[in-house]
Parts: C-alpha cells; sequence; structure tokens
C-alpha cells in the first residue's frame, strides 16, 4: 500500500464516481490544477521575494544615503563645534573675570586661566573633576586663601541646593578684594566668577575719605564731623562733658589778600598742622572752611580742661609762622560751647560755639569765650543790626560829626576830622565801634567810606580855605585797589583842592602792606593829600612803621595823653615822638586832650597840634560855623 | 441542544430532516449568491421549518462538516432546551453609517441575559469596524460578538443577508442567545507571515487608503501583485493582506484586506479602518502556515465547549482571500479545524469578506480580516 499525498488523496476521492471508478478526465483535471496553482503559488512567492529584496534594498540606500548625509551634517556640527570651542576658549581666558563651572556633582568642568593666575595655581593641580575644597586647599597652600575650605564647602552645597545665589567679598593675604558670584545652573550644577574689585575699593575708600575730610589740610570735614559729635554726645558718661571749640584765624583774610591765596593755603595747612598737634590723638580737629577750624575734646571730667586747651591753642598759634620767606603772626578767637550743658545735636554745639566766637571777637580777638544762653540774644541784635546797616546807606541814616584840630601855636582851627555817627530809626544813634565791624563783615564798609569821602569833601568845600578835611581810612579801605580813584573821584566832584585833604590811616593799615597799598599812598601824596598816621603808638611795631612811609603827621594815641600826669612813660614817649616827628618834618597831634593841663603838658613836649574835647566835641557840620568865625581860644571849659 | 446538519444542491433539492428538527429555533444557512438571490431557497426553508428563525447570508464558499463547496446551501437547524434567542435586521445603507447600523442592531438586543450575539452583515457596503463598534456601544464590551461579513465569491458584486426574510443586498443581520445555559466559545488566527519592510499610513480616511510612505497604496499593490494578476483586483489583492497597528500600541496588530479598489483615485477601500499615523506591513500566506493557524482558532474556541452537553455545533468563518491563496489546499485549513474538535463537532461555515470575532489578546470584539474565526455553540449540563 502506497501513501498518497493528503491533496492527491482528495483529488482521487474527489474524482471517484458512484460506482467506484476513477474518472481519469476528472482527476487529471484535478491534478493540473493543483500543479498550476502550486505554480502560482510559486511565482507569486518568488515575485514578491524578488519585490521585497528591491524594495529593501532601495530602502537600505535610502538609509546610507540618510546616513551619509546625517554623517556629514554631524561632521560640520563637529567643526562648528570645534570652532565654538575655540571661540568659546578664547572667550573664557579672556574674560576679566575668573570663572569656575563645577557639574551637580560638584566636580570641576572648567577653570579658565584667569582664575589660575588670580589665585595663583596651576592647570595641574586643579584638573577637571577636582573638589572645590581641593581647589581651596591649593589656594591656601599658594596664600591666595586663608578661610577654612571644609567649613566653606559645608555651607556652600547646601545653599546651593536651594538655588541660592550667594555673592561674597573675599579679602586675600596678599591685601587683594575680590567679588565673588556663585550661582546655581538648571542642571544642578554651578558657576562662580571672582572679580578683581581691589582698585574699585580702594577708589571707594578713596571717595569716602574725600567727602569727609578737607582737602587742603587733610583734616575731618563738616560732614565727618558732624558724624563723630553724633556719636560722641549720645556716648557721653554720667559727669563727662565734650567741647566743641569753634575758632578762626584773626585776620586771616587781609593776610590772603595781601600775601596772596598760596600763601594763605599755607598758612592755613601749617596752622592745621599745628593744631593736630596740640591736640590729642583721641580728639578731633577738623577744618569747616576758610580759615575756621572746630578742635572737639572728649572726655572732660573738669571745666578747667576746656580752658587749659584753649590757652594752649591760643598760646601756641600765636608763635610766628614761618613760610616762604615771609613771618607771619596770626592769632584765634576761640568759642566754646559743651554737651550736653550747651546742647546735644551737632548743629546746636556748632552754633553756640560759633555765637561764643563772635564774642570772643567781639571782645578783642585773640582769645576764648565759653558760650553763654545771653550770647545767643545779643548775637540775635546783632545779627538784626546788620540787616539794618544794609538799609542805612540808602535810607540817608548816615551822618557826619566834624571834631577840629587846632594848632597848639594859636588855638587856630587848622583841620575837621569826619566822624560817622549812625542815625538809627529806633534804636538812636549807634556808636561806630558797634557797626563798622558789622559793616567790615558783611562786606559793604567800601560802600560806606566812599560815602563818607564824597560826603566830607562836599561839606569841606564851604570851609574856611585853611581848614583841612581829615577822612580816617579803615585797613580795608587802604588796600582797596580802587583807593585812588575814589578819593580823587570826591575830590573833582566837590571841588576840594587836594591839599586841604588828610587821610587818616592806623599802623594795623600798614601791617601787611603790600606794594601797591604803598604806591596808592605814594600816588594821594604826591596829588598833595596830606597823609596821617593815626593812633600812633599803640601797634606793635610803631617805630618801623614810620619808616615804611613818609608820613606827614603823625597823631599820638589818646592813651599816652590821658595817661600823662600818672606816669613818667608817657611823657618820655610823647616827647621822643615828638622830637622824631619834628626831625622827620612831620606835625604831631595830641588826640583825646581834655583838660588844660594836658595842653600845655603836650605842648610843651613839643606836639604842634591838638585834638579832644577841650576844644570841642565832634559835632554836627551846621554846629561847626562858630568855631571858624571866632578863634578857639583856650577858655577853660569845653564847648 | 440538537444540532442537525442538512444541504441543498442544485438538481437535488433539501437533504430530508427529521420531523423533531422541524420544530427547530434557529436555521443558519450560507449559499452562493447564486443560489440565494431569487429567495426560493428561503421561501422554501421558511415551510419548512414554520416557527424557526432562519438567518443567512452569502459567501465565498460553503463549508459544510469537512467538505467546501461552491453552488450548494449549507445549513444546520438547531433546537435549544433553555436558551433564548432575538434576531434583528437593519438597513445598512452605506459604510458611513455603518456605526448607527451597528447600534440598531445593539438596541434591539440588549437586554437581560444577553450571553452573546452572532451577525451576518452585507460586504461590501459596511464599515465592519464601525458595525461592531455599534453593537457594542449598544450591549457592552463584555459580551461577545462574532460572525462574518457575506461574500460573493471572487467578484465582489452583491452580497446578501437576511433574517426571517429573503436574503438581500445592504443588511445586517443578528441574532442574540440569552440565557445562562448557552456556551459560547471564540477562537480567531491568522498564521500569515509579515514580508518587506513596515510602511507608514501616510493619507487615509475611514477604511479608504490613499497613501503608503507618501506613495499611492494602488500602486504598490499592483507592483506586486505583477500585470497579470493586478487584472484581478480587487480579489487579488487579498493574496497581500495588510498588518496594521498603532506605532505605540505595536502588540495590537490587526489585519485588514481589500473590498474594492478605485483606479481613478488610486485608493482601496478594506474592511475594516487605517487610522492616519499607523504603522502598516504586507503579508502574505503560505498553505501550511494558513492552515496552522485555523487550528489555532479552534484550539482557541474549543474552551467554550466545556461543560456542555448534547450537540455541538462551530461555525467557520473563514477569509475569502484564505482560499483565494491556497486553491485546492483549502480544505487543508478545514481538516485542521476538524482535527482540534474531532467528530463530536458539527461544523458549518462559509468563506466571508470580513470576520467578526473578539480579539484573542484582548477580549474586545472586533472586524477581522484574512483570519480564520470560529465560534462554538453549545448548551451546559443539566
Amino acid at each position: 500500500m502506497i501513501t498518497v499525498h493528503k491533496l492527491f488523496g482528495r483529488q482521487l476521492a474527489q474524482a471517484r464516481a458512484a460506482d467506484g471508478t476513477i474518472d481519469l478526465d476528472a482527476l487529471g483535471a484535478l491534478v493540473s490544477q493543483a500543479y498550476a496553482e502550486s505554480d502560482e503559488d510559486r511565482r507569486r512567492t518568488d515575485r514578491s521575494i524578488a519585490l521585497m529584496v528591491d524594495e529593501l534594498d532601495q530602502l537600505n540606500r535610502h538609509l546610507e544615503r540618510l546616513v551619509e548625509e546625517r554623517t556629514a551634517a554631524l561632521r560640520a556640527r563637529e567643526a562648528e563645534l570645534k570652532a565654538q570651542n575655540v571661540r568659546f576658549d578664547a572667550a573664557l581666558n579672556n574674560m576679566t573675570q575668573a570663572l569656575l563651572m563645577f557639574d551637580a556633582e560638584h566636580r570641576l568642568l572648567i577653570a579658565n586661566n584667569r582664575y589660575l593666575d588670580m589665585y595663583k595655581l596651576t592647570r595641574d593641580q586643579i584638573p577637571p573633576g577636582s573638589t572645590l575644597e581641593h581647589i581651596l586647599e591649593c589656594r591656601r597652600a599658594a596664600g591666595t586663601y586663608f578661610g577654612d575650605p571644609k567649613s566653606f564647602t559645608d555651607y556652600l552645597i547646601p545653599a546651593l541646593a536651594e538655588r541660592k545665589v550667594i555673592t561674597r567679598f573675599s579679602e586675600l593675604p596678599d591685601g587683594r578684594t575680590m567679588f565673588i558670584l556663585i550661582q546655581p545652573l538648571p542642571d544642578g550644577g554651578w558657576i562662580s566668577t571672582h572679580q578683581d574689585i581691589t582698585e574699585r575699593r580702594r577708589a571707594e575708600q578713596q571717595i569716602a575719605y574725600m567727602a569727609q575730610h578737607d582737602f587742603l589740610t587733610n583734616l575731618p570735614n563738616r560732614v565727618l564731623l558732624r558724624e563723630r559729635l553724633e556719636q560722641a554726645v549720645p556716648a557721653l558718661c554720667e559727669g563727662e562733658q565734650l567741647a566743641v571749640l569753634y575758632l578762626d584765624l584773626d585776620h586771616f583774610k587781609t593776610i590772603n589778600d595781601t600775601l596772596g591765596h598760596h600763601f594763605g593755603d599755607e598758612l592755613l595747612k601749617a596752622a592745621a598742622l599745628r593744631l593736630r598737634s596740640i591736640v590729642k590723638a583721641c580728639d578731633t580737629v577738623a577744618r569747616m572752611g576758610g580759615d575756621e577750624f572746630v578742635v572737639v575734646q572728649t572726655g572732660i571730667r573738669r571745666m578747667q580742661q576746656t580752658t587749659a586747651l584753649a590757652q594752649r591753642i591760643c598760646e601756641a598759634m600765636r608763635q610766628p609762622f614761618d613760610l616762604e620767606g615771609h613771618t607771619v603772626v596770626v592769632e584765634v578767637s576761640i568759642g566754646i560751647s559743651l554737651a550736653p550743658g550747651d546742647g546735644q545735636a551737632p548743629n546746636d554745639l556748632l552754633k553756640n560755639a560759633d555765637i561764643a566766637l563772635y564774642r570772643a571777637k567781639a571782645e578783642g580777638r585773640s582769645t576764648f569765650r565759653f558760650f553763654e544762653p545771653d550770647m545767643d540774644t545779643r548775637m540775635k541784635a546783632r545779627h538784626e543790626l546788620a540787616i539794618a546797616l544794609r538799609h542805612a546807606l540808602t535810607e540817608g541814616q548816615f551822618e557826619l560829626h566834624y571834631q577840629p584840630l587846632v594848632a597848639l601855636s594859636d588855638q587856630r582851627v587848622t583841620a575837621c576830622e569826619a566822624l560817622l555817627r549812625w542815625n538809627h530809626p529806633v534804636r538812636g544813634q549807634i556808636p561806630p565801634d558797634t557797626f563798622i565791624p558789622i559793616a567790615e563783615e558783611i562786606g559793604i564798609i567800601a560802600a560806606i567810606g566812599e560815602w563818607v569821602i564824597g560826603k566830607a569833601c562836599a561839606d569841606a568845600v564851604r570851609w574856611p580855605h585853611d581848614v583841612k578835611l581829615a577822612v580816617n581810612l579803615s585797613p580795608i579801605q587802604v588796600m582797596n585797589p580802587n583807593l585812588v580813584s575814589v578819593i580823587v573821584r570826591a575830590l573833582a566832584v566837590s571841588g576840594l583842592p587836594a591839599t586841604r585833604l588828610e587821610i587818616e590811616i592806623t599802623e594795623s593799615a600798614l601791617l601787611h602792606h603790600t606794594d601797591a597799598t604803598l604806591a596808592a599812598l605814594h600816588r594821594l601824596r604826591s596829588l598833595g593829600v596830606g597823609i596821617s598816621m593815626d593812633d600812633f603808638g599803640t601797634g606793635y611795631s610803631s617805630l618801623s612803621s614810620l619808616r615804611s612811609f613818609p608820613f606827614n603827621k603823625i597823631k599820638i594815641d589818646r592813651c599816652f595823653v590821658q595817661s600823662l600826669v600818672d606816669g613818667d612813660d608817657s611823657v618820655a614817649i610823647i616827647e621822643a615822638i615828638a622830637g622824631l616827628a619834628k626831625s622827620l618834618g612831620m606835625i604831631t597831634t595830641a588826640e583825646g586832650v581834655e583838660t588844660l593841663e594836658q595842653m600845655n603838658r603836650v605842648r610843651a613836649l613839643g606836639c604842634t597840634e591838638m585834638q579832644g574835647y577841650l576844644i570841642s566835641r565832634p559835632r554836627p557840620l551846621n554846629d561847626l560855623w562858630p568855631l571858624f568865625a571866632t578863634e578857639c581860644r583856650r577858655t577853660g571849659t569845653a564847648d | 441542544m440538537r444540532a442537525t446538519q442538512f444541504s441543498w444542491r442544485e438538481g437535488r433539492a433539501w437533504d430530508r430532516v427529521s420531523a423533531d428538527d422541524l420544530r427547530a429555533d434557529l436555521v443558519l444557512y450560507f449559499g452562493s449568491r447564486q443560489a440565494l438571490d431569487d429567495g426560493r431557497r428561503y421561501d422554501e426553508l421558511r415551510a419548512m421549518f414554520p416557527r424557526a428563525h432562519l438567518v443567512g447570508c452569502s459567501t465565498g464558499g460553503q463549508i459544510s462538516g469537512g467538505d467546501l463547496t461552491d453552488d450548494a446551501v449549507a445549513a444546520t437547524a438547531l433546537s435549544f432546551d433553555a436558551t433564548r434567542l432575538r434576531v434583528a435586521c437593519a438597513p445598512a445603507q452605506g459604510s458611513d453609517c455603518s456605526r448607527t447600523c451597528g447600534r440598531t442592531i445593539g438596541r434591539a438586543l440588549a437586554d437581560d441575559g444577553l450571553a452573546g450575539v452572532f451577525v451576518l452583515s452585507d460586504g461590501l457596503t459596511v464599515n465592519g469596524s464601525e458595525l461592531v463598534a455599534g453593537i457594542m456601544q449598544e450591549i457592552g464590551a463584555a459580551i461577545p460578538v462574532s460572525g462574518g461579513l457575506a461574500g460573493d465569491g471572487a467578484q465582489f458584486e452583491r452580497t446578501l443577508v437576511g433574517a426571517d426574510c429573503a436574503p438581500g443586498p445592504g443588511t445586517v443581520a443578528a441574532v442574540g442567545f440569552y440565557g445562562r445555559a448557552v456556551r459560547i466559545g471564540h477562537g480567531s488566527a491568522g498564521g500569515w507571515d509579515e514580508f518587506g519592510p513596515r510602511r507608514s499610513i501616510t493619507r487615509s480616511q475611514g477604511n479608504v487608503l490613499h497613501e503608503l510612505d507618501g506613495r499611492p497604496a494602488l500602486d504598490l499593490y499592483m507592483r506586486y501583485l505583477g500585470e497579470e494578476a493586478a487584472k484581478g483586483l480587487p480579489g487579488t489583492a487579498l493574496l497581500f493582506p495588510l498588518k496594521v497597528f498603532d506605532p505605540d500600541r505595536p502588540e495590537h496588530d490587526i489585519v485588514r484586506t481589500v473590498l474594492s479598489v478605485d483606479h481613478d483615485n488610486g485608493t482601496m477601500t478594506f474592511a475594516g479602518d487605517l487610522p492616519q499615523g499607523w504603522t502598516a506591513q504586507l503579508m502574505r500566506g503560505s498553505f501550511d502556515r494558513l492552515a496552522q493557524g485555523a487550528g489555532d482558532a479552534a484550539r482557541q474556541a474549543a474552551d467554550g465547549l466545556n461543560g456542555s452537553r448534547g450537540d455541538k455545533v462551530a461555525v467557520l468563518v473563514s477569509c475569502i482571500g484564505r482560499r483565494l491563496l491556497m486553491g485546492q489546499r483549502t480544505l487543508d485549513e478545514i481538516e485542521a479545524v476538524g482535527t482540534e474538535f474531532g467528530p463530536d463537532v458539527a461544523q458549518i461555515g462559509f468563506y466571508s469578506y470580513g470576520e467578526i470575532s473578539p480579539h484573542w489578546q484582548t477580549g474586545l470584539s472586533e472586524l477581522h480580516n484574512q483570519t480564520m474565526t470560529v465560534t462554538t455553540l453549545a448548551e451546559a449540563a443539566g
């Protein structure tokens, strides 16, 4: 029995007729169809395999092409990345800032060259992968870190975990200052940049210093002074005081004007040094501006300590300054306020010390005064006076009175001295001693002086021709460059001959004289104007001032005349002056003659003229005429 | 349950059946379009089985016992002991209305105790995926739906379906089985092998495929079929079904087969959806692998027969594409199913234009193509 294929078995079954015979035609057809189906299936299979191979081949080629394209793109990208890296590297290593970059594991990724230079490291010391702690250890060994690497790392890592940005200033052992900025990165890493801000810090410190110090003297300025006072006053202990000594250099302006600003500056610097040398290191010496200084004395238990310091300052400043070939003497006036008694706020303390300073100046300069509460009131009054003074000229409140000078030989009136009076609308007549210093201070003395000369010349032109006009010039007027033109104009306007004008100047006007001042005086003298030395004998260098200029007249100060009776000194002095004057061809006028006895004595001692209440007090213009009309006789009574 | 198979052959009329069988509850019948078209077979059956539901369709070949015929009408008469039945029928006017049609069927059948649905649908005008989705929408995803799309040999011209009426085109018919006694088993397998590169569905609309990898899909098919076979489109396209899957769920693949082609537009209409963006791969079959697949389907369905008593029936719905490929070897797959079940299980069935069965992995009922699906019917003991 042979085994037939399953399909053939089915074909045989299908081809078998009901009687069991095989229909060979039918079987043949079935078999043949099966072959055809099989062929078709094979062809289909072959075809599909061929197509698939072809398709896969195409796909493969497509993929190869794609790979090539991608490879080329990758190569281009790689080249671009390389170039980018070179640029990045250049940028990184040419930054002015040092930079470190760490990954999320806190391992070093990048350290730029600037970092290595800045902290004196080599690249080998801190390879990529180094920890911050290791880097800081290296820096410590290099002397560019003096913290504790571990404790800094322990602080930093948790802070970065909280995504904090950390900034800090780092002072290096070598004095440099770094500004460090540490910022977390989105990937968990972080970046640290370091900027050397040493120069900036220095500049800032310099600026801060300049903001608080006086450029010229290097002393603290008013800003720092205020700050120190603000700190010192609240810190005072029970029973402890603090003194504010406000001082200015007497006549500094004159020195500045006559010897020049440069000299003035040098003097201020020298004065500052001298002050600083007197004052304790813990005390402050500040310059307020101009010639004003403030000394703050701390730790005072007894007022005597402050008095002693003030005396020390006055004494020390009184010593001559030898500067640039000049020897100058400056003196200081000092006003003192004490905290907490005279105030606690810096402003109050300074204001009160300033008030006391004015008082000191008013009381004769070169001295010191403690603040007293009523000084404030007086200051206010003085301030009001200053305001009124500004209006006095325009509102015609000034008036000239005249006091005659008579020849001792025949009692004839030789001249009248113009004396300024101020008729205050409310306070009545105010004496010149009171308002002249204020006028000088507020800068209207020149205008007043000009008015005086103009008015006096206009008055005198109507007097008898042999009566001269004497006008006082203040030191400030003497130094006014317009002096000559002011006088010439007054003479021209009034028609008064120059020979009938005498100007009187004090020794102090010549104390700081300059060539210009002397030239002006010579010019006036050449015009015929007489020049008198007023109040002779009260200054320090009276005799030497006589040598500096050829005066026409010496007016001997009243103090000598009034002490004639008591002491022989005055007699000797007057006699010597009169003798000297005579030998130099000068007139000698004795001032302040009030009695007949004084008159007789000064005449006996060689004086040629006199002035004083014995003859007449200063009187208004209209009251002068009787003096001119009748010869002034020695009647024994004052007019 | 009692089951009796009988048939009609040209020139021989219907086989005789016993008087008991004439009181059957349900007669399933499958025949060629030519045999069913005039309605006389239905009338004859109606006369024979006055109280039975008569549900049948045209095919691409009838399976009866271990045999395969093209011109006969194969039928089986089923009498149930404890199972209730309900039949639903709805017109299916075009694939756009397939879901609506499915929902109509589903609504008609949805009821307490529904254990399973056997559905027969027009094979040319219905989108099977949408039809099944519509039915499930109404009855729930847990109840198995099986069956198939009617066939028309290799002509693809007209398919006929009928339930308690003469079978006609554009019809969907379904039988619902109710009660706890009924035992329904399912199996579905292909046995096809993928070949060639994976392709992307770059343009499609529902079940109409325009482009694969940016090129007309029809061109690809014609190239693979060769000039001669291309003339046999759309039938010959069945030789190369498409496996499609969502690239995100590659394990859940579905096989799709061609229903019609449009040479003017270069498109192909498939028996189910081909969503744009999905991946497609051509498949091809070998005789042995396809027969093996049929055996796998029978093995899956055999589980449903456990604990049953009385007669057992296996309804085989296999794809016309398999038959076209296998030719005379088609019987190999019918034999493979028979071998799995043994002589106790009666086999009836047909070659279809699409198979409906729960997916072997997900358990969700859906349309399959190019598979052998097996539905077993029996009733439980007692």
